[in-house]
């Protein structure tokens, strides 16, 4: 089978110049992204293929905020930025990333802004109107989609984005494909003077395999800005001119669509009058349950799917007499190829979602593709093993709040100060694990930062207290002009700011609180204290999670103020701390049966995984246990000691 | 041939260490090879599944049904595991034990290892249970279960990967101690091969 890569680059198998090294870059060690010889293959990860990618672009400006599935784009620039000679900065949020790209992008420098799909709406506002005013060096935006939810609050569509901001857009299917289209895709930029947006899946970012590789690039880094008003200062005079010039542009686009080689014809099976038009991860699953079921189909691939490459799609329907369209989420090629039939008056049959034969909501897998492929072309699919699912009285394992870790403490003082008789309002963190029992404190969470901006119109219509709470890094990214409304405004609730010191999260990235990190330079901590002073509010206390005695009688004395009162819960992750050596000085706690009253507070109030109950009798596992002592603080018999 | 490997266990455990490390070794084989990782939230001490197919896939997604290798690094995560298990399936499975809190909180019980070796006999074909934390402390590094798994999936002659290709691939992903991993390595391979023979 030919290879499905859109520049043909097969995965050479017999090559000899292989390149195996770890990815990490400690103690001199070489690294895969940076070090792979040019003409090597080595396997990487999708988005650590984006970042090769970018560096073979000879991009000079990086930016991003972490966020699953997008983060390791950003953890290998980090790692190697220095060495690769390039900026590369965590930014407060995606939408600063978007603007700290564009400042470079304007100025005729190569820059790259990686962000989840849920970022870009961060980033939108900044990205619709930069497509008016059009770049200068290279520019592309990788949004990392997760379809089913895997880590996401929601599963939305992030080609849509493509047509609502006349962008083009690349989709790759396979690492080797991040590699291509993101290098693709600064050419592209520069040849249209527009954004270019990539776009993966969580299939696509977190797929590790073989990328054949070439060479690194320096691209330009320094600049003088050209001055061209006219074109770069979005007031309304230059805004309606500079649409016009867009949508000139995206015509130009589509042409370069029809005419790419990331869009592209294989014949399975011999080929047939059926065909499948296809993109993404669901492309792989259309290859493997079509050889599965023996199909013969032509599979029109579209790597450079926004704009439609409408000339390439009608021809391929001309060719056909049915087609299927095969895309995760919405339907947003079957609407447009339905569209080009409809415009070329083609009569060719054409299936997908609107005839139910794909579902619109979660990923795709082989079985779901092989299925509606049998179904849409009459195929017999082969009998399939039944999905087997797990016996159901197996005990569930979900995500819970690590051993140590300063939420756990948090939560237990705030349910103890306010008797569980309060709304919380959460966000977007580890902390927001604290929805299951035994805390709950988890009532309402919509989106990054929203803790505090909700708090606001909760306390305004509830009798009850509200408290919200929200993290370090993310009260920087989205926390911070929420706060300055609640205070300007007189709304009335405590907000809880968890700093641990870092984005735990989604892989202890830094952010601007922290004075350093793995970053190509120096990094300055922005005070968390001054900054909520600086917004304006007068009630601020500062608590260590770990002493549970003076966080509770701290969140009751909060309760008592009017207005906003705020609480900074500091303590260092503790997955930190545990390699931190200082983290050494914490004491193992045992639990002296003689003394426990089996009153399973440890367990039914408190959540430890070092902490368990079997046969009535609750146990300390010692392996597991961190040493924070705060189960000590829990129980209400003083059973729980220090092991000597 | 292709070789269809689902890796699953515990968030923390190194699965995505294991799998980069058998993706590594096929290509070092010259074979093609996919993998499949969880990343983010999941991995705080929650179930975590990891794939690798060695072939000529498109996509590192498994079939249900369709794994040819389950590795399982936590006794209870390989009865969760057995949904990717028809009767053609060998599972190698960690005895090492991981209590969620589930257990505690709702009074769930904590399989045996003869219940979970009924349970893979019946889905399932071949069935190897490793003490993978003792062999890796016997070899000099605790931490190392999940190179002992790589060992014993070696073990079975299934991967279709030779030896040096493996052993290149764990002295490029754990550059420490590489005399002690070489070792938790071939313990893993050894256990799985003696229980073969016999």
């Amino acid at each position: 089978m030919k290879s499905p890569s859109c520049l043909r680059q097969t995965h050479d198998s017999d090559s000899s110049k292989r390149y195996f090294h770890h990815g990490s870059n400690h103690s001199g060690n070489m690294d895969r992204v940076l070090d792979a010889p040019p003409g090597s293959t080595v396997l990487l990860l999708g988005n650590e293929a984006i970042a090769r990618g970018a560096l073979e672009a000879g991009v000079a400006v990086a930016t991003t905020y972490p966020g699953t599935p997008a983060s390791e784009i950003g953890d290998a620039l980090a790692r190697i930025a220095k060495a690769a000679g390039i900026y590369f900065e965590y930014s407060t949020n995606e939408m600063v990333a978007t603007e700290m790209a564009i400042g470079a992008s304007t100025s005729g420098v190569r820059s790259l802004v990686s962000m989840k799909h849920v970022g870009v709406n961060v980033a939108a506002d900044a990205l619709l109107t930069f497509a008016y005013t059009g770049t200068r060096g290279g520019f592309v935006l990788i949004t990392a989609d997760d379809p089913s939810c895997h880590s996401s609050q929601n599963e939305q569509d992030n080609r849509y984005y493509a047509l609502l901001g006349s962008i083009p857009l690349l989709e790759p299917s396979s690492p080797q494909e991040c590699y291509e289209m993101t290098k693709e895709g600064f050419a592209l930029s520069e040849k249209l003077e527009l954004p270019v947006i990539v776009r993966t899946t969580t299939r696509v970012s977190h797929v590790r395999g073989p990328v054949k590789v070439g060479k690194i690039v320096q691209g330009q880094k320094k600049s003088e800005f050209v001055k061209d008003p006219k074109r770069f200062v979005t007031v309304p005079a230059v805004a309606k001119t500079r649409h016009l010039v867009l949508l000139q542009q995206l015509g130009k686009a589509e042409m370069l669509a029809d005419e790419s080689p990331m869009n592209f014809v294989l014949k399975v099976g011999g080929g047939s009058k059926e065909g499948v038009i296809t993109s993404s991860a669901a492309f792989n699953y259309v290859m493997d349950a079509s050889s599965e079921l023996g199909l013969s189909l032509d599979v029109l691939k579209l790597g450079f799917s926004s704009p439609l490459p409408r000339n390439k799609v009608a021809e391929f329907l001309r060719g056909h007499e049915a087609v299927l369209i095969v895309e995760e989420l919405e339907p947003v090629l079957e609407t447009e190829v339905r569209a080009v039939a409809q415009h070329n008056s083609i009569r060719t049959r054409i299936l997908g979602k609107e005839d139910k034969l794909l579902p619109r909501a979660h990923e795709f897998d082989q079985a779901i593709v092989g299925s509606a492929l049998s179904k849409a072309f009459g195929a017999k699919s082969k009998k399939s093993e039944p999905a087997r699912a797990a016996p159901e009285d197996l005990p569930a394992r979900p995500p819970v709040l690590c051993t140590g870790c300063p939420h756990s403490a948090t939560y237990f003082a705030v349910n103890k100060a306010t008797g569980r008789n309060a709304i919380f309002a959460s966000d977007i963190g580890c902390y927001t694990l604290g929805v299951s029992p035994p805390y709950n404190t988890a009532d309402l969470l919509v989106c990054m930062g929203s803790s505090v901006g909700t708090a606001g119109g909760l306390a305004k219509v509830n009798s009850q207290p509200v408290v919200a709470f929200i993290g370090d890094s993310t009260f920087y990214h989205a926390g911070i002009p929420a706060l300055v409304n609640a205070v300007h405004n007189g709304h009335k609730f405590l907000l809880m700011i968890l700093d641990n010191r870092t984005t735990a999260m989604t892989g202890h990235q830094p952010h601007p609180g922290s004075s350093s990190g793995p970053t190509c330079c120096d990094i300055t901590a922005v005070e968390l204290e001054g900054l909520v002073r600086g917004c304006g509010v007068k009630w601020l206390r500062v608590v260590d999670p770990y002493d549970i005695k003076t966080t509770t009688e701290t969140v009751k004395e909060a309760l008592r103020q009017e207005g906003v009162s705020v609480i900074i819960a500091r303590r260092e992750c503790a997955l930190i701390a545990k390699r931190d050596k200082e983290g050494a000085i914490l004491k193992k706690h045992f639990i002296d049966q003689e003394a426990c009253h089996k009153c399973k507070t440890c367990v039914d109030r408190f959540q430890c995984p070092a902490i368990s109950s079997a046969n009535k009798v609750q146990t300390i596992d010692d392996a597991l246990c961190a040493g924070c002592g705060v189960c000590a603080q829990v129980c209400p018999w003083k059973a729980i000691k220090e092991v000597k | 041939m292709t070789t269809d490997i689902y890796l699953v266990g515990v968030g923390g455990q190194g699965i995505i260490t294991a799998s980069g490390i058998i993706g590594d070794a096929a290509l070092f084989a010259g074979k093609k090879v996919l993998l499949s990782e969880t990343h983010g939230m999941a991995q705080r001490g929650g179930s975590v599944v990891c794939t690798a197919r060695i072939g000529d896939f498109h996509s590192p997604l498994i079939p249900n049904g369709r794994a040819d290798v389950i590795l399982s690094f936590e006794l209870l995560e390989t009865l969760r595991g057995l949904c990717a298990a028809s009767k053609r399936t060998t599972v190698i499975a960690s005895t090492e034990r991981i209590v969620p809190l589930s257990v505690s909180a709702q009074k769930l019980r904590y399989p045996t290892l003869d219940e979970v070796k009924i349970a893979v006999e019946r889905t399932a074909g071949e069935f190897h249970s490793v003490d993978a934390p003792a062999l890796a402390r016997q070899a000099g590094v605790p931490m190392s279960s999940n190179i002992v798994m790589v060992g014993a999936l070696f073990g079975t002659g299934l991967s279709g990967i030779d030896e040096s290709s493996f052993r290149k691939a764990i002295g490029a992903n754990v550059p420490r101690k590489a005399e002690e991993n070489a070792k938790a390595f071939s313990m893993g391979a050894e256990a799985v091969r003696k229980r073969r023979a016999s």
